[in-house]
């Protein structure tokens, strides 16, 4: 623990985050030796076209980056990146925190929080047809699909988890037609165990 | 009796019908049994009545034989099928007595039966046929149980918890085989109960390892019985059962071991590592075999579009190849057979038509179903024939190591495991995996083929564990699944939007992992997913269906399995839930606006005014065309266009406003009689008018002009939502006519989504499109290629002609 510890000075806020975000102090550092990897130019922070580079094939790729980035800023720190990392961070399930403690970034709400925004780029509160179907739909099925298929899901989709009728999924509609799978699982990168 | 019931009311008469019941299956059982030894009787006495005839032949003249016995040809097929009809008898009978299916499981019922059925044969006759041979279980009884099994194992829980599955079936076996043998052999040689008239010491260490290397193995078709019947959670259930099946190699490869190494005398240091390598060579031999017939399989099923009937034909054979060649070579049949259902069934399924797909399902759980039964039932049979030697120590004490041996494998086994899963194993879990490690029939064909000579107390010994496990475990597993509130199966369908999301949950981890830089789990599944769609999903599967996206494939699904719903519940108020997108963004809206009725629990559509249905009724029967030539134009190449061009957005909004329209009229001409159409001049320029539709676009495109009439071109004068459309008009009440036009359009590859989405603003009504359209028709009056030449190729040959 102690060249570990000594190594975390190098990290720029390194106590902080570990409270903040949880993560282990080995978990930290590979973070930071990844960060520092990714940021070829070694400008102390990423830009898009950084993270853009390992995400090429993902169809939700730009989506994704985005998410890194506050809305307006065109860089990502250290922290930032480890921050959104965080939401990924396996859940412990035995641990019982006190009351005034704020929410740890991953547990299931957040992480649902966290989807959620990817889909609502607008951060209206909701997602819409258009921003599940034209942005959302397309990336995942590409070229491959018609546009009326496309607009049929969506309107399915919107349709059955659509309660309040606004023709549109709020957050906690987005949750509730989750509820079923176990986010936990599905949202957890055991790297950052 | 009955008069007795009548007066007490309903009660009464409930009861009376239980009692009836069991009546009626004592009255099946004690007929069965008597019916065989008759029959086995008759089959010696016909040996004497042929003898007879020929000797009265040189005497006098034989009168014509009106009426004779001959039972000898027939009777191996003629005792089969009675034996198969017996059980399948029984498993009416049990669920006819709703009581004593909910208390007992329905292994335990047939065993008693066939305790039952044994007694009965042995008192008759003073022996009982050796029906559980190990041939016949082995070839014909354990195949279509473990075939089902595989082919709908449910991949994906499989596959995230493979490491845990294959911990417990390797690891965990190899330690309950060691440990019981070890320890069994340790009291041996300890212990000698004076009244047994065997010495038990005499039993050698091998061969206690061999019999602890047979009662090791959690079994599949006992844990599949039971579990069936809790309905646990999907985790566990694939966890114990994954182990089951997983087991078989570490089984063979320990039984044919410890086999090699009695006869042989003597183990040496290079055996013990050739049967380490043996075991990996069993394990991926069945697998590779497995997949190689899979692979084949789905090829053959990409030709099948001409011969659907055969379909379910090759699925079948290549399995039971697959699992026949694994045990030419010793290696590893069940898992041969699970890597062989797995592998073709995503293909298979791409390829074959929805009938072969119901056939295919319903075969295999029907043969699964009765081989099942046939199993427990000739294990109560096998225990009551045979010579049992029946010693105390040794039973308990097998009893007693087995459940040991279990629970301290499986907690041990989960600390470790623990530590490398994110969803940890609680302790609940841990209790039910180890209470599920029922041993079953497996465990008693391989003892009844061993040739040692303590074979029949080791015998006697796996009847008494499997009977333990399975009546008393298989009893009490149940409530103590309620007891503890263990968490149960979930029932509820997926919607589409747990589908979409949890897709979009892929991607986005996968993209975590790659900015963490960190090859894991999903990381892997999404290259096995590019490769699956670039090379493999083109060759195995036929035509435009091998570029179909998983998602549409899964709404496809859904929409027809709504459609099917809301034809067979007939009546047209009460429309699905798909519904109420279409008709709301129509001008119906505004009355449909609020509906009162209409709960968000339950998404009912109100019901058209009945003005609106005589009107669309009006239009129907004006503008009926004929079915078939509509699909023609629907056909996928020329649907899919490059979205960047230009104009063809409105086109895609046009034609998806006919799709949408098409579907809901057709959905609604269910409920209206609508007779088929003639010809009429009327018919024949709206079937020209929609059925130029694709000519029409590439038209569009060469001259390149927008005309903004067109999106009203399909607006029939009067009706602001009812275009000249067709209507399927097959008979309006048969179910068969929606099936029938899904499949064909699945058919030709077609991907015709059932439209749902609204039409957007471009519904206007007045005059101005009468007249529109009166030109646009004129201008479409050349006809172009025949649309009736279409029609024959779009039957399938076993589909009958709707009339």
């Amino acid at each position: 623990m102690g060249s570990s510890r000594s190594s975390l000075r190098r990290v720029p806020d390194g106590q902080q985050l570990l409270q903040e975000t949880g993560f282990s102090a080995a978990v930290l550092l590979r973070l930071h030796q990844r960060f520092q990897f990714l940021d070829k130019d070694s400008r102390g922070h990423l830009r898009s076209e950084d993270l853009e580079a390992e995400l090429s094939e993902n169809p939700m790729g730009d989506r994704i980056v985005g998410a890194f980035f506050q809305p307006g800023q065109e860089t990502v720190d250290f922290p930032s990146f480890v921050r959104v990392l965080a939401h990924f961070r396996p859940t412990e399930k035995n641990r019982t925190r006190g009351g005034e403690q704020p929410e740890p970034a991953n547990s299931r709400n957040r992480k649902l929080k966290f989807a959620f925004q990817l889909y609502d780029r607008d951060r209206d509160g909701k997602i819409s047809r258009t921003e599940l179907l034209q942005q959302v739909l397309r990336e995942m099925l590409g070229l491959q699909v018609t546009e009326e298929q496309l607009q049929s899901i969506a309107e399915r989709a919107i349709q059955e988890a659509d309660l309040d009728r606004d023709h549109a999924i709020c957050f906690d509609e987005f949750r509730k037609s989750l509820e079923k799978v176990n986010i936990d699982h599905k949202m957890s990168v055991r790297f950052l165990e | 009796m009955f008069s007795r019931m009548a007066p007490r009311g309903r009660s009464g008469l409930g009861r009376s019908l239980a009692e009836l019941g069991l009546l009626l299956l004592a009255i099946l059982v004690l007929l069965d049994g008597t019916v065989l030894s008759l029959v086995a009787a008759i089959s010696s006495e016909s040996d004497t009545h042929e003898a007879k005839p020929v000797t009265h032949k040189n005497t006098s003249k034989k009168s014509f034989p009106v009426l004779g016995i001959k039972y000898d040809d027939v009777s191996v097929p003629f005792e089969i099928a009675l034996w198969v009809l017996l059980a399948s008898l029984m498993k009416l009978g049990f669920h006819l007595i709703p009581r004593l299916s909910n208390v007992v499981p329905e292994s335990c019922l047939l065993i008693s039966v066939g305790l039952l059925v044994g007694g009965i044969l042995k008192l008759a006759r003073d022996e009982v046929p050796p029906v559980l041979s190990d041939r016949i279980f082995f070839l014909c009884l354990l195949p279509p149980i473990i075939l089902d099994a595989g082919y709908f194992l449910p991949i994906r829980p499989f596959v995230e918890n493979i490491g845990t599955i294959l911990m417990f079936a390797v690891v965990g076996t190899l330690w309950n085989a060691f440990f019981v043998g070890g320890l069994i052999y340790a009291v041996c040689q300890i212990a000698q109960d004076q009244y047994s008239d065997i010495d038990l010491s005499t039993i050698g260490i091998l061969p206690c390892l061999l019999f602890g290397s047979i009662i090791s193995a959690v079994d599949p078709v006992a844990v599949l019985a039971v579990f069936e019947e809790i309905h646990i959670n999907e985790l566990l259930h694939i966890l114990v059962f994954g182990e089951s099946l997983l087991n078989d190699a570490v089984t063979v490869v320990l039984y044919h071991l410890f086999e090699e190494f009695m006869d042989s005398g003597s183990v040496s240091a290079v055996d013990a590592i050739l049967g380490l390598v043996s075991f990996l060579v069993v394990a991926l031999g069945g697998v590779l075999v497995g997949a190689f017939y899979g692979i084949l399989a789905a090829f053959t099923s990409r030709f099948t579009s001409h011969t659907r009937v055969i379909e379910p034909l090759f699925v079948f054979l290549y399995s039971y190849m697959a699992y026949l060649s694994a045990e030419v070579f010793h290696l590893s049949g069940i898992m041969s057979l699970i890597a062989c259902g797995a592998v073709m069934r995503p293909y298979v399924e791409a390829n074959i038509s929805h009938k072969s797909h119901t056939t295919i399902k319903y075969f295999l759980k029907m043969w699964s179903s009765v081989s099942e039964t046939l199993i427990f039932i000739f294990l109560g049979v096998a225990t009551v024939e045979g010579e049992h030697h029946w010693d105390w120590i040794f039973l308990t004490s097998t009893v007693i190591l087995c459940l040991v041996a279990r629970i301290i494998g499986v907690v041990g086994l989960t600390f470790i495991i623990n530590k490398f899963r994110i969803v940890k194993l609680t302790t609940k879990d841990q209790f039910i995996i180890a209470y599920g490690g029922l041993r079953g029939a497996i465990a008693f064909s391989l003892g009844f083929i061993l040739h040692s000579e303590h074979k029949r107390i080791f015998l006697t010994a796996i009847i008494t564990i499997i009977f333990f496990t399975v009546f008393v475990q298989g009893m009490t597993i149940k409530p103590l699944v309620e007891l503890l509130a263990v968490k149960k199966k979930n029932e509820a369908k997926r919607s589409i939007n747990e589908e979409i999301h949890t897709r979009f949950l892929d991607h986005l981890l996968t993209g975590i992992e790659d900015i963490c830089g960190h090859y894991g789990h999903h990381h892997w599944k999404n290259k096995l997913n590019r490769f699956n769609k670039k090379y493999v999903k083109k060759i195995l599967i036929a035509g435009d269906r091998s570029k179909e996206p998983h998602l549409i494939a899964f709404y496809h699904k859904l929409e027809m399995k709504n459609a099917i719903q809301m034809v067979e519940s007939g009546g047209g108020s009460k429309l699905n839930s798909s519904f109420p997108s279409t008709v709301s963004m129509q001008n119906i809206q505004p009355k449909i606006q609020s509906p009162p009725s209409a709960r968000p629990s339950e998404r009912v559509l109100p019901q058209l005014t009945k003005g609106r249905e005589e009107e669309i009724r009006q239009i129907l029967r004006t503008n009926l065309q004929k079915t078939r030539q509509r699909l023609q134009s629907y056909n996928r190449h020329t649907l899919v266009v490059d979205p960047d061009e230009e104009g063809f957005d409105d086109l895609f909004l046009k034609k998806r406003r006919r799709m949408e329209l098409d579907w809901k009229l057709k959905q609604m001409t269910n409920y209206l009689s609508v007779p088929r159409p003639q010809g009429s001049p009327t018919m024949s320029r709206a079937r020209i008018a929609s059925g130029r539709n694709t000519d029409f676009i590439p038209a569009q495109q060469k001259k390149g002009n927008k005309q903004s009439s067109d999106s009203q071109a399909y607006v029939k004068p009067g009706a602001e939502n009812v275009p000249t459309i067709q209507i399927d008009l097959a008979s309006p009440q048969s179910p068969d006519s929606v099936r029938l036009l899904d499949e064909v359009v699945q058919d030709q590859g077609l991907t015709m989504s059932l439209p749902s989405s609204s039409r957007g603003a471009y519904k206007t009504s007045g005059k101005d499109d009468g007249r529109d359209q009166q030109t646009l028709l004129r201008c479409l009056s050349d006809p172009g290629p025949d649309p009736d030449d279409d029609d024959d190729e779009d039957y399938d040959d076993d589909e009958p002609v709707p009339t």
